[in-house]
């Protein structure tokens, strides 16, 4: 049996402790949809307390500058 | 008959605290490595919610605790599909999608209710059941219907009750699809283990919880206190 999902999409994970702390990027999930994302985002990445975190699908993030074209 | 509400809370803490174990023993066995971490979050959280349901007994007037479970399992008041091991990843879906949202649709009965002691502190659990609910349902709609989901609405609805037409609807709702059709032998039910199949928990499971127990309020068996303590 393989251990993944059929169809997967890629998503981008955000939290931060405290509202004067800006968003940053805690890690990655793959999930079927944006439903079950949230659910393994939340708890895979329990490490903390976060007062948010949010998923961002990887397919919607626009690259601006990549490392070594700057 | 009038419901007790100590009763009512009991049998939601007894199954939520069998549902978290039976979430626990599927931690490296689910389909995938994230449905693996998700089903040992679940668990912890299941078995936190028991704990917090346990401890509002006490406010809640006489116990309804008796003697017997120490020794009988039948008299924990869990839904018979907690009972066993599941055997198949249908049957955790089956009760993450409806018998965990069937537990949280009475979890908001209780939370918009008058007992101020449940409306306080069993608020915090409904953000916690927002992820089961995401996963559960989620699932659910990749594998579709099946006899462990049949089994499993029905036995949320016999938990419901003969008078839980409300909360059926709810479940319903909260799954976005229509309530199976159901024969029910209300004459059959049990209104303290809110079931009407006979059975308890595996055995195992049962001695596992009495162990668990003794040891959480400190009780040290005489075979326990004769062993040579451990360098």
């Amino acid at each position: 049996m393989t251990r993944v999902h059929k169809n997967v999409r890629e998503y981008d994970v955000f939290a931060r402790k405290a509202r004067v702390d800006p968003l940053r990027h805690v890690g990655r999930v793959v999930a079927p949809d944006d439903d079950i994302a949230q659910a393994y985002a939340r708890a895979t990445y329990d490490e903390e307390r976060w007062v948010e975190m949010v998923i961002v699908p990887r397919a919607a993030v626009i690259t601006v500058t990549a490392p070594g074209e700057e | 008959m009038a419901e007790s509400v100590s009763d009512l809370v009991l049998s939601l803490a007894d199954c939520k605290q069998l549902l978290g174990l039976r979430y626990a023993e599927w931690c490296s066995a689910t389909p995938t490595l994230e449905a693996d971490i998700a089903a040992a979050a679940m668990g912890l959280d299941d078995l936190g919610h028991s704990r917090v349901l346990a401890g509002c007994l006490t406010e809640l007037g006489p116990d309804p605790r008796g003697a017997e479970r120490e020794t009988d399992p039948a008299a924990y008041r869990n839904v018979a599909f907690l009972d066993d091991t599941w055997t198949e990843w249908d049957q955790f879906v089956a009760a993450n999608a409806i018998l965990d949202t069937a537990f949280t649709v009475m979890l908001e009965a209780l939370v918009e209710g008058e007992v101020e002691v449940l409306r306080t502190r069993l608020r915090k659990m409904l953000g916690e059941e927002r992820y089961h609910f995401l996963h559960g349902r989620s699932w659910l709609n990749e594998l579709g219907s099946s006899a462990a989901t049949a089994r499993a609405w029905q036995e949320a609805v016999e938990w419901f009750g003969p008078d839980g037409g409300k909360h059926r609807k709810r479940l319903a709702e909260k799954l976005e699809r229509p309530e199976p059709k159901l024969e029910i032998d209300w004459s059959k039910w049990d209104p303290l283990r809110r079931r009407t199949r006979p059975g308890a928990i595996d055995r195992p499971t049962f001695d596992m919880l009495r162990g668990l127990e003794e040891r959480r309020y400190g009780v040290v068996r005489a075979s326990d206190a004769e062993a040579p303590a451990r360098g």
